[in-house]
């Protein structure tokens, strides 16, 4: 679509014309739900097209700029309480995802990278201390049904988000990449052997490690809100680390941790979507774990869509199915069969109850709070 | 389900708004007038204020407010819409708009000379602001004032002030013939009505004034009014305390409220009179004030 063609050659630097005002509305509209306002504004500075943008976008953009430098700074002084609070009680503490972005000297992918939670990874038998003094600091869970408890305690691989009473700053503490109930979840320690320390003693993953992580949890959602913000911080890791020795790290873990497909997808759409070049022999390595061409063609369906730069009110014919069929696909994926079938029945009653009642049935607070 | 899109022309921004609530409509068009239009202009926010779904259309039902795809408030009673839109309005500049210091605060100036009235809710200040709006003072704002980083300069955002409670009856009786809202019942700041301020303010709702006092407004029945002026530290920590994006903005948004405060006259001002409070104003502060 128009539109979405326009924000790819924005990403990439690549504008053939000048852009009217109204396509720029729509430009700042999507980049802003998809969370990549900032990150585009970034790219357009480094490509020198800043200054030459018409007034409107420079103010938007440099609006989602100062927000953005606004969390890079909260989440650096969030980062060295947590790591003194939680450093003697952990063997390994790690910053994933958008922090990890963040934290990261000298990260592109960190530029302009908004996030709502700070995700965290640790051993699993230093949680029940590590909650205690979380709580003892002001992390609180949020009020849970027992139903959802009782996922994150059994199932899940991290315990329920915590937040902070004042400043509301949002915790997810991980013991691993993935669910446990999903069988995929890998051995742990493969991924804590892929790890750098950056110039102020905060460990994130390796770049390699990184990506990885970032495919994984791309290529297995079940719901993906800004699928193409997250295609993108595939794009800058590969763009700004790559090398032989990345490669080869990459794909050596990828295939030991049995994460080849995934990460095979991920560089599929990066290739497909946004151009990047991927060594000929990396494809040819992860080519025995390509799914089938049916597997495929689905696949396709399902990520040409949801990694574009979509936006509901810009909505293309089959988003709403590929929506549905990523979710199908999702839970599949991560359940065993007997507890998708539990749970997507008890997901489909509370739909019910929404549906009729209206969504604020399940809030148990909308009365509370309207009256307040 | 129809939504007519609709074009709210308020300098320096422009909000596109759908909405299949007749009220919130009808609302809009009373307070507004012909700045809510058909008129496309540039949207830099995308706002819409629908009914709630399923049986909640039939059973107490509700308004909803998204800011694009968010939805930042819970839903409230489908009859204080119009007061969700206002509030949500407020929200999205507040969290979006980072290059102007935003001070809580209204803001109404004369002979181009603008004062700063910050006060928490409950201080009378929309009162304030109502009244020395009908009487020879042009509006700015009634609660964020726009202040250009490193400068005196605020931008006015014109819109409707907030009233609570009992002055909801006052302002009525006072200006019989303004632009009042439908009452907003119940909500979290109890009963609201909107109110349009005179032609004047929107009219000139593109020109910046400089700020030369700061007046911190105290409501007290029955007492006389009682002036004393604060020194630069008090008034910084009480300016610092209503700014909404304060650390956002960052070494930027301190040293702009350094530098009104040294640049301004500074006041907390108890009151019983509005008229007395505005005549104080007017013979002992502005004509002292070199913009």
């Amino acid at each position: 679509m128009h539109i979405h063609n326009l924000i790819i050659q924005l990403f990439l630097g690549k504008v053939s014309g000048p852009i009217p005002l109204e396509d720029w509305a729509d430009i700042v509209r999507i980049l802003r739900d998809q969370q990549c306002l900032a990150r585009v504004g970034w790219r357009l500075q480094r490509y020198g097209l800043g200054s030459t943008l018409p007034t409107f976008v420079q103010h938007h953009l440099k609006n989602a700029e100062l927000i953005a430098q606004k969390q890079y700074h909260q989440v650096q002084y969030e980062a060295k309480l947590l790591q003194s609070l939680l450093q003697p009680l952990t063997t390994h503490l790690l910053f994933l995802k958008g922090a990890a972005y963040s934290l990261q000297d000298n990260a592109d992918v960190g530029r302009g990278r908004t996030y709502s939670d700070i995700d965290l990874l640790v051993d699993k038998q230093s949680l029940p201390q590590i909650e205690r003094e979380l709580c003892l600091h002001g992390f609180f869970a949020e009020d849970l049904d027992e139903y959802d408890q009782k996922y994150y305690r059994e199932w899940s691989h991290e315990i329920p988000p915590l937040r902070h009473g004042s400043r509301g700053t949002l915790l997810d503490v991980h013991h691993n990449l993935l669910p446990l109930m999903t069988g995929r979840a890998p051995d742990i320690q493969l991924f804590f052997s892929h790890t750098q320390q950056n110039s102020a003693g905060y460990t994130v993953f390796s770049p390699a490690a990184m990506l990885l992580h970032s495919a994984i949890h791309l290529m297995l959602s079940e719901e993906i809100k800004h699928g193409f913000r997250d295609l993108t911080d595939l794009y800058l890791i590969i763009e700004q680390y790559q090398n032989p020795d990345f490669w080869q790290e990459l794909t050596a873990l990828a295939i030991q941790t049995g994460f080849a497909t995934e990460l095979l997808l991920a560089l599929r759409y990066n290739q497909k979507i946004l151009f990047l070049p991927v060594p000929e022999h990396v494809i040819e390595t992860l080519q025995p774990y390509k799914p089938g061409s049916l597997g495929m063609r689905l696949l396709d369906f399902i990520f040409m869509h949801k990694l574009m730069p979509q936006h509901p009110a810009f909505a293309s014919s089959g988003d709403s199915l590929a929506d549905f069929l990523l979710l199908l696909r999702g839970h599949y994926l991560k359940m065993p069969f007997w507890l998708l079938l539990k749970h997507l029945g008890r997901k489909a009653y509370r739909q019910i109850l929404s549906a009729f009642f209206g969504s604020s049935v399940l809030d148990k607070n909308a009365d509370q709070h309207n009256k307040k | 389900m129809t939504f007519d899109v609709r074009y709210l022309h308020l300098a320096p921004f422009c909000f596109e708004i759908r909405t299949d609530i007749n009220k919130v409509a009808t609302n809009l068009q009373q307070i507004y007038g012909d700045l809510f239009s058909t008129t496309p202009g540039i949207p830099d926010y995308y706002l819409t204020l629908r009914s709630g779904s399923g049986l909640r259309k039939y059973l107490r039902p509700q308004a909803r407010f998204l800011a694009d795809q968010q939805e930042p408030f819970k839903p409230i009673d489908i009859n204080n819409g119009f007061a969700l839109l206002e509030w949500g309005m407020n929200w999205c500049i507040a969290t979006s708009e980072m290059r102007f210091v935003i001070v809580h605060a209204a803001v109404l100036a004369k002979d181009g000379k603008a004062v700063l009235f910050p006060a928490p809710p409950g201080s009378g200040k929309s009162t304030l602001t109502a009244w020395l709006a009908f009487n020879g003072w042009r509006l700015l704002s009634d609660e964020m004032a726009l202040v250009i980083p490193g400068t005196n300069q605020v931008i006015p955002f014109v819109r409707p002030i907030c009233l609570k409670n009992q002055s909801i009856d006052l302002a009525r009786n006072w200006f019989p013939q303004a632009r009042f809202s439908t009452v907003a019942k119940n909500t979290h700041k109890g009963d609201v009505v909107h109110l349009s301020p005179p032609a004047q303010s929107w009219q000139q709702n593109t020109e910046p004034a400089k700020v030369v006092a700061i007046v911190f407004p105290k409501y007290q029945k029955a007492q006389p009014l009682e002036v004393t002026a604060l020194n630069q530290a008090q008034a910084f920590m009480a300016l610092a305390e209503n700014a909404f994006n304060f650390s956002l903005a960052g070494s930027e948004g301190f040293h702009t409220i350094v530098q009104l405060v040294e640049n301004c006259q500074n006041y907390e001002v108890t009151y019983a009179d509005v008229a007395e409070l505005a005549e104080f104003l007017e013979q002992d502060v502005l004509p002292y004030a070199h913009p």
